[in-house]
């Protein structure tokens, strides 16, 4: 679905933000991508939706290389929630800022219609329909610009540090719609520091360095090694370090605390 | 001796909201402890923290009553610029709160606000960009900086001004972990060299567990929960108030309810294995 | 459009130049400016302009001030065009339009050559409001980062769609709503934050606010500062007195 081919990215200033970068995501994966500021993340996905071009290698998406194709045309397929929400809510209503992308895309006003009305059930924004997103809180704001782009049904999905200014109970939610979205056949990006979030998830976790991807692999290998996460100054999730500190253990780490107590509490029989 | 801050009976609501932000308050925290503040987005906690350095009322009016008071003095009847060589405020985005085109004299800007004559003023703008390890960022304009860097600053220029309680909202929420863990050993360090009294809001609470003295949750306006991290984290209402207790705490609380494992602080990860696997464990 | 507009942009250096005292540089760009008005005809200011870009490339500064001459170009045409359309003078016409290019390279140096800082510090010596001052600072300061929020935003659009180029007029002034609104809405978030950091830092305290630095002139700014007096006497005097009168 997303093929990056030793992509290298040099910013007009000089600064080098992608080196050599190959990577492969097949449709229907989950894959998170973390790293510390600055690592590269942020170029890595304006790259898939064209919004920046590679200066080395290509980049393919649905088979098409990206210097191909439009941004414009390239986001009928790849959907970005991008960090701040006010960089993006500008419409009169709630209703409207759904149906701004899908009106770009030439979706018939009936779809436009039956689409905002399904976006708008699914994250519990009905009740301001008609009111203007400026008045939203800011978890609901988050929720808005998910929505905005699941309504018109990317096959690829990218969130760009959704959890931030998040509390507890919302990141739950949000954790629920990645679930349901990768059970919808999605492909998916999540651009992310809160390895707590992701680790429960359990995508395929590629880590990024200095423009590089140092490594990549199934979530349950890559977070337990415990070197090259510090390298990439990238926190190792807290039942992962526990699982590692036990002498006698299960082959692989603990996904939730629960699972966890099964497993002490029947060694313990 | 007053305490460092005195919160009684605080009721705040905005002119435009039909809601109490804050409703029915009390919080007592002595010199030289490192609070935090937790629980819900919409909760309260911004509004708090704003009564506490006197934005609420002085910059946001609305319906008031009740007492804050910082080290014995009363928020609401003191000027909002006295408060500041009293209370710091650190603010969540670092780009907003860097005004000046050097970081040294953005460090100075309060004291530059203040009148303190320039000897004195070189003085503690040096301390201060040491005491955050920014010295050879000196002379840097703020966007040659990261965003922890940024943060750091600005945590300069707040410390430059020698207040006795700084408030950290939501101070690493755009900050990598790592960057995250260093903010907060900082802070720890200030309380040791400065013994300067610490308000935060946080949602990553594993941050904070090895530092804090206190946890206080909020709901709704209300204290709902106050007590050590260990109080609050290990017991068994916190989650329901919608704190994110870390996963490594949730496991322990767990195993401590099965009576796997013993103990009444809250453990690393590193902590817990021992204890699962010591005498008596697996 | 961003690299145009960075003509009027302060950029750090360690030149001689950048090292003067702002004061003393303001007065070599008054100074610069005003022999470019007095020049009678275009060889004059050719000279005039020629020895500002000199003193930019010495502050390592060409390519800097050189934007800002491209950036201006557009309006020096259209006052080439406007006088030759109402005079028929085609001398005055390119006189008037070399003039503004003079007035246009001695003010982008000062302003590139000046840090925000010490614009700032120029301002106070004027006794302006601290206020009015303050503004100026921050506003400066905010460039940058209202530029990088304008990127994202239209980061944002586009991959919900927006094409930007694409239509008529109408069309292409419709498509800048989006970008626009959360501009604005931004700015003004923004803003809130500023005045909320502000205030919790004591701004307005005491009436007089004292200055972490303080610029002294030293002996080198004292001399460069004579020396341009005496420059632009000298200059003065060619022009009126010494060059023969040049037409094109």
């Amino acid at each position: 679905m997303i093929e990056f081919e030793g992509v290298s990215f040099v910013h007009p200033t000089g600064v080098k933000a992608l080196d050599g970068v190959t990577l492969k995501v097949g449709g229907g994966e989950t894959v998170a991508v973390v790293g510390e500021n600055g690592a590269g993340k942020t170029t890595l996905v304006k790259h898939v939706t064209g919004l920046l071009k590679p200066s080395k290698g290509r980049v393919l998406v649905d088979g098409v290389a990206t210097t191909a194709t439009t941004t414009a045309e390239l986001s009928r397929k790849v959907g970005v929630a991008f960090q701040n929400p006010d960089h993006q809510l500008f419409s009169e209503s709630v209703e409207a800022e759904m149906a701004f992308a899908l009106r770009n895309f030439g979706f018939s006003e009936e779809l436009v219609e039956r689409r905002v009305a399904w976006g708008l059930e699914l994250f519990g924004l009905t009740e301001y329909r008609a009111s203007s997103p400026l008045v939203l809180s800011g978890g609901e704001k988050k929720r808005l610009t998910l929505a905005c782009i699941l309504a018109w049904d990317p096959q690829v999905v990218i969130l760009d540090e959704p959890t931030v200014g998040q509390d507890a109970l919302q990141k739950e939610r949000l954790a629920e719609t990645i679930r349901m979205l990768t059970s919808t056949g999605k492909t998916i990006l999540v651009v992310s520091h809160d390895i707590e979030f992701l680790w429960p998830i359990q995508p395929r976790v590629v880590v990024m360095k200095s423009g590089k991807v140092v490594g990549d692999g199934r979530a349950a290998e890559v977070m337990a090694q415990k070197g090259l996460l510090e390298s990439a100054r990238v926190a190792q999730p807290q039942l992962v370090s526990f699982h590692g500190a036990l002498r006698s253990r299960p082959t692989s780490p603990f996904v939730d605390p629960a699972e966890a107590r099964r497993w002490i509490a029947g060694e313990r029989r | 001796m007053p305490a460092m801050l005195e919160v009684e009976g605080l009721s705040f609501r905005y002119p435009e909201s039909r809601r109490k932000a804050v409703s029915d308050f009390g919080l007592r925290v002595e010199e030289g402890e490192i609070v935090v503040l937790a629980g819900p987005s919409g909760c309260g906690k911004s509004t708090l923290l704003r009564a506490v350095n006197g934005l609420v009322p002085h910059m946001y009016s609305g319906d008031y009553s009740g007492d804050v008071r910082v080290a014995g003095r009363s928020v609401k009847a003191t000027d909002m610029r006295e408060l500041a060589q009293t209370v710091g405020f650190l603010f969540q985005n670092p780009e907003n709160q860097i005004f000046m085109f050097s970081v040294e004299r953005d460090v100075a800007f309060g004291l530059e606000n203040l009148g303190v004559p320039r000897p004195e003023m070189r003085a503690r703008v040096d301390e201060a960009l040491r005491l955050l390890g920014v010295e050879p960022l000196a002379q840097r304009a703020p966007h040659e900086l990261s965003d922890g860097q940024k943060q750091r600053v600005a945590l300069a220029g707040v410390i430059a001004m020698r207040p006795k309680l700084v408030i950290l909202d939501e101070p690493t929420s755009l900050l990598d972990p790592k960057t995250a863990s260093e903010l907060v050993g900082l802070v720890a360090r200030l309380r040791k060299e400065l013994g300067t009294t610490f308000l935060i809001v946080e949602h990553r609470l594993d941050l904070l567990v090895g530092v804090a003295d206190r946890m206080v949750v909020m709901s709704e306006g209300r204290k709902v929960l106050d007590g050590t991290p260990a109080d609050v984290l290990l017991g068994e209402e916190a989650e329901g108030y919608g704190v994110a207790v870390p996963s490594i705490t949730r496991l322990q609380k767990a195993l401590a309810r099965e009576g796997l494992v013993s103990g009444s602080r809250v453990m690393t990860s590193a902590e817990l294995a021992a204890a699962v696997e010591g005498p008596g464990g697996i | 459009m961003m690299w145009l507009s960075s003509g009027f942009l302060f950029r750090s250096g360690k030149s001689f130049y950048h090292r003067i005292d702002p004061r003393v540089k303001l007065l070599c760009s008054i100074l610069m400016f005003v022999c470019a008005i007095i020049a009678r005809f275009v060889y004059e200011i050719a000279i005039v302009v020629a020895f500002v870009l000199g003193v930019a490339a010495a502050a390592k500064a060409l390519r800097r001030v050189g934007r800002t001459v491209a950036f201006t170009s557009l309006f020096s045409v259209l006052i080439f065009g406007l006088n030759f359309f109402v005079t028929r003078d085609l001398e005055s016409s390119v006189l008037y339009a070399a003039r503004f290019v003079g007035i246009v390279v001695s003010t982008s140096l000062f302003f590139v050559t000046t840090s925000p800082d010490e614009l700032e510090q120029v301002m106070k010596t004027f006794r302006l409001p601290r206020d009015i001052v303050f503004a100026f600072v921050t506003a400066v300061r905010f460039v940058p980062v209202l530029m990088l929020d304008a990127m994202q935003i239209m980061d944002a659009q586009k991959s919900r769609g927006l094409e930007m180029q694409k239509g008529n007029v109408l069309r292409r002034i419709r498509s800048m709503v989006p970008v626009l609104v959360p501009l604005v809405v931004t700015s003004v978030v923004r803003s809130g934050e500023l005045a909320e950091a502000m205030e919790s830092r004591a701004y307005g305290a005491v009436p007089r606010p004292t200055s972490l630095v303080q610029y002294r002139a030293r002996a080198a700014d004292k001399v460069v500062a004579v020396a341009a007096l005496l420059l632009f006497a000298l200059t003065a005097y060619s022009f009126y007195v010494v060059l023969p009168p040049l037409g094109l």
